[in-house]
């Protein structure tokens, strides 16, 4: 019990910096594959979700509020790389939100099938919810510039279908070494005696 | 005010970083993530085509051609002059390389390797080989967006060379694009070139857009065509920045259909 000691306290500090590091690594990384076309990572004109998987990634571990709190900041980020409108903070929070939800209820298991599957559906949410927007623009905007709606649903349909794909096969790739480090970062930092 | 000093030492490194993680988030939106794409420019500096590749592609029929439009330019300059119209001057273009694609699903941008330090400015025209790209919507100081007329939010005026019948061209996410018709009755056949028109405020006029593959005249309310682009938007590696200054309003034509839904071209903020 008397571990603290001056070099434990120093080797804490040190963990706490390499976690900071590779939370804005990991994701200014996400925000570079953004805008790039790798090969294999592109269907229909569409690419994974990165930020999505990133705040799926976060979220599974921790409290709703903190993932989305983390939603709504790469929610901006995203915004910043796209455009302010439809904006990805509402569909982004609600995803760490829920995310942090369902593994409260230990109803899944973490292992890289549950984590695709939830994935999966989180992309659904998160572009229904872009869609909504835009939807609603169309109808509340006299001089909105959106396609008709029907145009805009199937558009959503496309987006969703390759999207929800994609992530959920790309999803491990993020969230094997993040859980990794996480889960070696707590055992690290946990109080002595845990 | 205990519990408050107890909250704060407890969790005083948590919300600092929070706040911290906050802020750098709002301040990269607010400039558009412009540090992000200079970062992304930098790290795929390596993989970007190089110049002598871009020379390789103009095969030697299209500098033919290029000859060919240089003699018509001056022949025309030389007929506008005796006939006493205003010369048009072709202004300098600047080649950027097409390093990246939208960031988002709902968006048809392109990022390009040539920003502020190069003369660009939002505004200013994109052509590619085949004709109109779209046109640029953010500056970094070495990287740009551009916001291509596939996007469906963008409106392009636009006519039938053959016929002069007007409309507007709007994007529908691929490379085929809707062009409505402010007549009821547009003379267009299958195969005609469609150019942006005299009205478009956004775009200079007569650049070429496509050509209309299938005719839907019956359409309510106005009568519409598509149109495939001539430029091919998803294999584009290289395309030109145009410089454009919109000319300035004719007294004659201010409430035009066409001037009217010219103007909210830009992205919806």
């Amino acid at each position: 019990m008397t571990l603290a000691s001056p070099t434990s306290r120093f080797g804490m500090a040190r963990y706490r910096w390499m976690n900071i590091g590779v939370i804005v690594g990991s994701v200014l990384l996400c925000l570079l594959m953004l805008p790039a076309r790798l090969p294999g990572m592109e269907l229909l004109g569409v690419t994974p979700s990165w930020l999505l998987v990133w705040i799926v990634t976060w979220s599974l571990k921790r409290s709703p509020w903190e993932g989305a709190i983390a939603g709504f900041t790469l929610g901006l980020l995203q915004d910043a790389m796209t455009s302010h409108y439809p904006t990805h903070t509402l569909g982004f929070m609600l995803v760490g939100f829920l995310t942090a939800r369902i593994q409260k209820q230990r109803f899944i298991q973490e292992d890289f099938v549950s984590v695709a599957l939830i994935v999966f559906g989180m992309v659904v949410l998160a572009q229904t919810s872009m869609a909504c927007q835009v939807t609603l623009h169309k109808l509340l905007e006299s001089q909105s510039l959106y396609p008709a709606l029907t145009d805009i649903w199937k558009q959503h349909q496309r987006i969703v279908l390759s999207s929800a794909i994609l992530s959920s096969l790309w999803a491990p790739i993020l969230y094997y070494p993040l859980n990794r480090w996480w889960t070696y970062f707590e055992r690290k930092t946990a109080p002595p005696g845990n | 005010m205990f519990a408050l000093r107890q909250w704060w030492s407890r969790y005083a490194l948590r919300a600092s970083l929070l706040t911290l993680a906050l802020m750098s988030a709002w301040g990269i939106h607010q400039l558009n993530a412009a540090p992000i794409y200079e970062l992304y420019r930098w790290v795929t500096l390596p993989l970007q085509p190089g110049p002598s590749r871009s020379e390789v592609l103009e095969g030697s029929s299209i500098q033919e051609l290029r000859q060919k439009v240089i003699e018509l330019e001056i022949q025309n300059r030389t007929l506008r002059e005796t006939v006493a119209a205003a010369p048009t001057a072709t202004p300098k273009g600047v080649p950027a390389a097409v390093i990246g694609r939208s960031a988002g699903d709902w968006w048809q941008q392109l990022v390009l390797s040539r920003g502020s330090n190069d003369g660009i400015n939002i505004g200013d025209i994109v052509a590619g080989p085949g004709g109109l790209v779209g046109r640029i919507i953010a500056v970094s100081s070495s990287s740009s967006r551009v916001l291509l007329i596939s996007d469906s939010t963008s409106r392009v005026g636009a006519r039938v060379s053959r016929s002069r019948a007007t409309g507007y061209v709007r994007g529908q996410a691929g490379q085929q694009v809707i062009m409505e018709f402010f007549d009821k009755m547009p003379e267009v056949e299958v195969g005609d070139t469609i150019v942006t028109s005299a009205y478009s405020q956004l775009f200079p006029e007569g650049m070429a857009i496509g050509r209309v593959v299938e005719l839907d005249l019956s359409k309510s309310p106005a009568p519409e065509v598509t149109l495939e682009l001539s430029a091919p938007l998803n294999i584009l590696e290289w395309v030109e920045v145009i410089p454009f200054v919109p000319p300035q309003t004719a007294p004659f034509a201010p409430e035009t259909p066409a001037e009217t839904l010219d103007l909210p071209e830009t992205e919806t903020p």
